[in-house]
């Protein structure tokens, strides 16, 4: 019977562990604040500048931060933030993993009545408090192709359109595709019905996929790339298909993308691309961590409020006054001016 | 004497304890009470895949497709049960109208809706159990293959049946069964403590539990002494899948959602966390006990890994090389077992 | 003057308490025999382990030459000039004979890491003939006989230039043919020069190759002396310690006329054709022939293992042809198999776990969820133990592996006794048991005659089917040659019979005068 009662044993004192919870220590509150920033794995250049930007700011105002990656696993999140909450964090900022588990999240940090912000990723519905910036992807997606289609109007032809479509899990991908949608239905004579190419957000998957498109349409004048950093993979395959040309050759293919990163300003300076829906970055972190801050500062425990980001199109005619607003143009400049931020 | 201890039984709970005073001291943030409560919270759908997944490992099997049974049944569970389904989302899903509407579920609102739910959850667990279990026994194929196979297959289906979407909106009731308390105890304690003690009165008591060790031990000779060993297998596979139905109801409790990528990541956690409790990947060996340990050993790493400036993807390095360091340690241990006996001799 | 080329001096070793070896002194002479004998667990191994290097001894000495020996492992006993040829053979079945003859020293290319092919093989083939070993060198070992294996240990051995060679139970696991192989090869190495230490049970064997014989019973000398010296009889008596009247008790009852078990027609293409045969409670029915003949696998086609094509079985009348083994046991059938470390034993389980594992069912309590009546089935266990004489721990905690092989058959036999069969099918059941222990399973099989049991007895041993059964089934290639009752056994005709197809066939191997040695007399 040894075996048996060792486990009873086990599970007693498993159970004690659990009640009593061992020593509860309240950690002196220091003056600094603590915010836990949780985010999904940096994959994309506009991630990894969000990163740089939230975690550079926040330590330049005396904060700590603890940081937690949650790999694109959901649950793994949860735990993150829990733990997090555990050590009383003063406030959260998250990019979920998609709209319902950021639900769930908020909804952990308003029991614990602990302010948390959502970056970009917007929750799937309002039910939990939180304070979320997101941009208006639909405006800034739709103004880009509106830009694209006037474009493709001086050629005077039927255009054939094809749009990369995002992770359909991913709020923002829908959007995106509504807002081109919207651009595109509004010029009924100038477009033949689009093609859609899902990407998934992976870049392999786009290359396959854009590929097949090709082949079997291989009259495709006009690509619009939910995010910009699958532009390497469109120069991939329309390099070899001799389609890809600049501006101004009777050639070239009318592009267009959204994020506004560096590669994007770069082909934009080359000529490639047309015109670029930017999410203002930079204004997007600013905005959510104020907004934190300052809910911490007031001792505001479930903040609600959107904030969100009109962003704007950068086209080939704006382009000499309004490059400076383009995240990714400002990035390419420090770094090519040799500047280390 | 330090083998005493190597070779203890609770060689592994030593080592947690140990582990857990040593952060502690470091980090004194381990022992408070909330995140006591976190980590066990973060213990209990572990143990319930770890403890299905041990009656594979002690048949001389693997089940590599307990994750993806989570995903499939978390999504089934969903749809029966979801009280709203956002028509942008799915309306263009081949069981838009059919199974599920904007109303909900098929039974949403019904008072039915949860237990059937829960019981849909199981009994597909245990039906690909049974599958999986059916192609090992019988058609003798590779239990490694034949569950990588069912991993692929069934979180295809259930990214195909949702379109990749998460379905929310799920019953209170449900959710409470993992995130809720009976009282002091949380019920998700309740159900799993339930679990292990029925996989120790099968393991230890039961003739079952006899005839498992024997056939992980040498199925030839269990076959001669009449186990009937197909059975035999086929009950591990099926029990392993009915730990995956309840692991899911857990995770998709706690996540509330249906989610059709639902322990994507999961299955190094469960292997990992078997085989530093004890649980031997040749088969023959494992007790509860073990798997206990093992669980419990891995989430106060992870939990402490959690509260260490590590850069984010130290993390997977880390746990990959404790995953590493138990099975070597595992060898040692055996290899210290066997020089206590007698050589062999001559006959 | 005899020059002592071993010699053992007081030596002493314990195990955890246990006395293993008590004062053993004795010396072996420069290119002599010796015959070292004694029942199981008597002290053999552990004092070939020490000479072989495998661990010191605890008191006393051994002096090669003269000279102390003290051996810190195994590679130095084999630099002094010691090999040491075992029963269970240590070759790696799915490598060439090369390959394993050379294993632990290649013929390299000059300096390089590259084996020197040719030269493997040159060498390899001189090795080979020396032995009298007529195959390939490039041989996978997996397709060589068990009698072809062991040449190729002995052959390896000699490689290593051993001048002191220990032979560990070698006709064991060979056919009746292959049985003077050995003999020839030990006859060879003597005329050599080299000292040879000879241990096995088979103890007409014995006399014939030593000059000297040497008893060990509980850890003790019991004598030693020339062979001629020796009888069958008093080795067996200093073995065991007391006079063995007769090798085989005597059964108090004879067969019964009710037929239990059925054979008809059963065939298997390429195994078995038309097997036709009755077993009538009470009665044991003997089934020889020389291995590859059919014998183990009608076994395992009668217990469900393997199927049949055609052909019925039948149990007190019920036609069982095709079940399961757990359906056979449940119909009445038993099974102890020739290979006891594959098929019969969990070796690392315990015995009792052993003992009941067949039986579970009888232990079963109450309702579905069949909670095992844990001291029901140790008392079972223990009373088991008791009755065959197993020599272990206690039977909870002792782990099969570390018994000695003789009662590892004994707890292979004793798990069928728990059962409660009609009919127990015994395939070579005495096969690596000691006399003593020989004589307790002899007697059991008798007693569940007795008590009505029908009995299927398959060996190789001759003797041993003379002296137990009441009938004896000769199979040679797959089918039934003959049939003798016990008052007609005449060993000449019964070898015959076995040998019937390959004489036939006109097989160079088998012949009139292969079978003056062989008949054991």
């Amino acid at each position: 019977m040894g075996n048996a009662k060792r486990f009873i044993l086990a599970v007693l004192l498993v159970s004690v562990l659990f009640t009593n919870g061992g020593c509860s220590r309240k950690d002196t509150k220091s003056d600094q604040l603590t915010i836990c920033f949780a985010f999904q794995d940096l994959e994309t250049e506009y991630w990894v500048a969000a990163h740089k930007a939230i975690t550079e700011t926040l330590k330049a105002k005396n904060i700590r931060v603890l940081q937690r990656n949650a790999h694109q696993d959901a649950n793994r999140q949860l735990e993150q933030v829990r733990d997090a909450i555990a050590q009383d964090v003063d406030g959260i900022i998250m990019i979920p993993q998609d709209g319902q588990s950021a639900v769930t999240i908020i909804g952990e940090a308003n029991k614990a009545g602990i302010p948390i912000g959502v970056f970009n990723r917007p929750p799937a519905d309002r039910s939990n408090p939180a304070l979320v910036v997101v941009a208006d992807n639909t405006a800034i997606a739709e103004d880009a192709v509106a830009y694209m289609a006037k474009a493709a109007r001086r050629l005077n032809r039927k255009i054939t359109p094809l749009i990369l479509v995002g992770d359909l899990g991913d709020q923002n991908s829908i959007e995106r595709k509504n807002g081109f949608y919207n651009a595109v239905n509004a010029n009924p004579d100038l477009f033949k019905k689009p093609i859609e190419v899902p990407t998934k957000w992976d870049a392999v998957t786009t290359l396959a996929n854009l590929e097949a498109a090709l082949q079997v349409e291989p009259g495709v004048d006009f690509i619009f790339t939910s995010s910009d950093f699958l532009y390497p993979q469109i120069k991939a395959v329309l390099e070899p298909l001799g389609k890809w040309k600049p501006i101004g050759d009777a050639g070239h293919v009318i592009l267009g993308g959204l994020d506004g990163d560096s590669t994007a300003y770069k082909l934009m300076r080359e000529g490639y691309v047309d015109a670029t829906g930017v999410q203002d970055l930079f204004f997007e972190a600013d905005a959510i961590m104020k907004a934190l801050i300052e809910a911490i500062e007031k001792d505001r425990t479930k903040p609600d409020k959107w904030i969100q980001d009109p962003g704007f199109a950068l086209t080939q005619e704006n382009m000499a006054e309004r490059q400076m607003d383009m995240w990714g143009c400002r990035i390419l400049k420090e770094a090519e001016a040799g500047t280390t931020k | 004497m330090p083998g005493g201890i190597v070779l203890s039984d609770h060689f592994v709970l030593v080592l947690t304890v140990v582990y857990f005073l040593l952060i502690w001291s470091i980090y004194p943030h381990m022992a408070a009470r909330r995140n006591i409560a976190n980590l066990f919270s973060n213990v209990w759908p572990l143990l319930a895949l770890v403890i299905g997944q041990m009656f594979v490992l002690i048949v001389g099997g693997i089940d590599l497709s307990q994750t993806s049974i989570m995903a499939v049944t978390s999504v089934l569970g969903a749809m029966i049960m979801a009280g709203r389904f956002d028509p942008a989302k799915f309306e263009h899903n081949p069981l838009w109208g059919v199974v599920f509407s904007e109303q909900g579920g098929l039974l949403a609102g019904s008072g039915w809706a949860v237990p059937v739910a829960i019981m849909l959850m199981l009994a597909v667990g245990v039906g690909i159990g049974f599958v999986t279990g059916l192609a090992v026994a019988k058609l003798k194929m590779p239990p490694f293959m034949v569950t990588l196979v069912a991993m692929s297959f069934f979180s295809g289906l259930a990214i195909y049946l949702t379109r990749s979407e998460n379905i929310m909106h799920l019953p209170e009731s449900f959710i409470a069964v993992g995130k809720g308390s009976i009282g002091p105890v949380p019920s998700a304690m309740l159900i799993v403590v339930t679990l292990a003690a029925l996989a120790f009165v099968i393991l230890n008591l039961s003739i079952l539990g006899r005839w498992l060790y024997a056939v992980g031990q040498n199925i030839r000779t269990a076959c001669v002494s009449g186990v009937p060993t197909g059975r035999v297998v086929i009950l591990a596979y099926v029990f392993s899948g009915f730990c995956a139905g309840l692991g899911s109801i857990l995770y998709s409790a706690r996540l509330e959602a249906g989610r059709p990528t639902l322990g994507r990541n999961l299955l190094l956690d469960v292997i990992g966390a078997a085989v530093i409790g004890g649980i031997s990947l040749y088969g023959g060996k494992g007790r509860v006990l073990a798997a206990v340990y093992g669980v419990l050993f891995f989430v106060v790493l992870d939990n402490s890994l959690n509260k260490m400036p590590l850069e984010f993807y130290s993390i997977d390095i880390i746990k990959g090389g404790i995953i590493l360091l138990a099975a070597l340690l595992d060898a040692l241990r055996t290899r210290i077992a066997s020089r206590q006996t007698v050589p062999e001799g001559i006959s | 003057m005899i020059e002592w080329e071993i010699e053992f001096d007081g030596i002493g070793k314990s195990f955890f308490g246990a006395r293993a070896l008590n004062e053993v002194t004795f010396s072996v002479g420069k290119g002599k025999t010796l015959g070292l004998i004694g029942e199981n667990g008597a002290g053999k191994s552990t004092l070939m382990n020490i000479l072989g290097g495998v661990f010191p001894p605890d008191e006393g000495t051994v002096r090669l030459f003269g000279k102390e020996y003290n051996p810190s492992c195994p590679a130095d006993a084999a630099r002094a000039g010691i090999a040491f040829i075992h029963q269970e053979l240590n070759l790696f079945t799915n490598l060439s004979v090369a390959d394993n003859l050379f294993i632990d020293g290649f013929p390299k290319i000059g300096s390089s890491p590259f084996i020197d092919k040719r030269r493997l093989h040159k060498l390899a083939a001189e090795l080979l003939s020396s032995v009298n070993l007529h195959v390939p060198a490039a041989t996978p070992v997996e397709m060589l006989t068990p009698g072809e294996r062991q040449l190729v240990e002995i052959a390896r051995a000699l490689s290593r230039d051993a001048q002191i060679i220990i032979f560990d139970e070698p006709t064991t696991s060979l056919t009746a043919v292959e049985t003077k192989h050995p003999f020839e090869i030990i006859e060879k190495l003597h005329a050599q020069g080299r000292t040879i230490i000879y241990i096995s049970h088979t103890l007409e064997d014995v006399l014939r190759v030593s000059d000297t014989i040497a008893v060990l019973r509980d850890g003790c000398l019991v004598s030693t002396g020339y062979s001629r010296r020796y009888s069958v009889e008093r080795m067996i008596s200093d073995m065991v310690g007391r006079r063995i009247e007769q090798m085989y008790p005597a059964r108090n009852a004879g067969p019964g006329t009710a037929s239990v078990l059925q054979v008809e027609g059963v065939t298997q293409p390429g195994i078995v054709r038309d097997i036709s045969f009755e077993l009538h409670e009470k009665e044991v029915l003997g089934v020889f022939g020389l291995m590859g003949s059919g014998r183990s696998e009608l076994a395992r086609i009668i217990f469900g293992l393997d199927s049949c094509q055609t052909g019925r079985i039948r149990i007190w009348g019920k036609d069982v042809t095709g079940s399961s083994p757990d359906a056979s046991i449940r119909n009445g059938l038993a099974f102890v198999t020739e290979n006891r470390r594959q098929e019969g034993l969990l070796m690392e389980a315990a015995v009792s776990e052993n003992l009941d594992l067949p039986s579970l069912r009888k232990f079963a309590g109450l309702g579905p969820a069949r909670i095992i009546d844990r001291r029901k089935s140790l008392e079972f266990a223990n009373r088991i133990a008791e009755t065959l004489k197993i020599k272990s721990g206690p039977v909870r905690i002792q782990k099969v592996k570390n018994l000695s092989g003789g009662n590892q058959q004994k707890v292979v036999i004793g798990k069928w006794l728990l059962t409660g069969s009609a009919v127990l099918i015994l395939d070579e059941p005495t096969r690596g048991i000691d006399v003593g222990a020989k004589y307790e399973v002899y007697g059991t099989i008798n007693k569940l005659a007795e008590e009505g049991t029908a009995i299927l007895y398959i060996s190789s041993e001759l003797e041993e089917l003379t002296g137990m059964c009441d009938r004896i089934l000769v199979m040679s290639n797959g089918e039934i040659r003959a049939e003798f009752e016990r008052r007609n056994f005449d060993k000449q005709k019964i070898l015959e019979a076995a040998f019937s197809c390959e004489v036939l066939a006109g097989g160079g191997r088998a012949g009139h005068s292969g079978l003056g040695d062989n008949s054991g007399n």
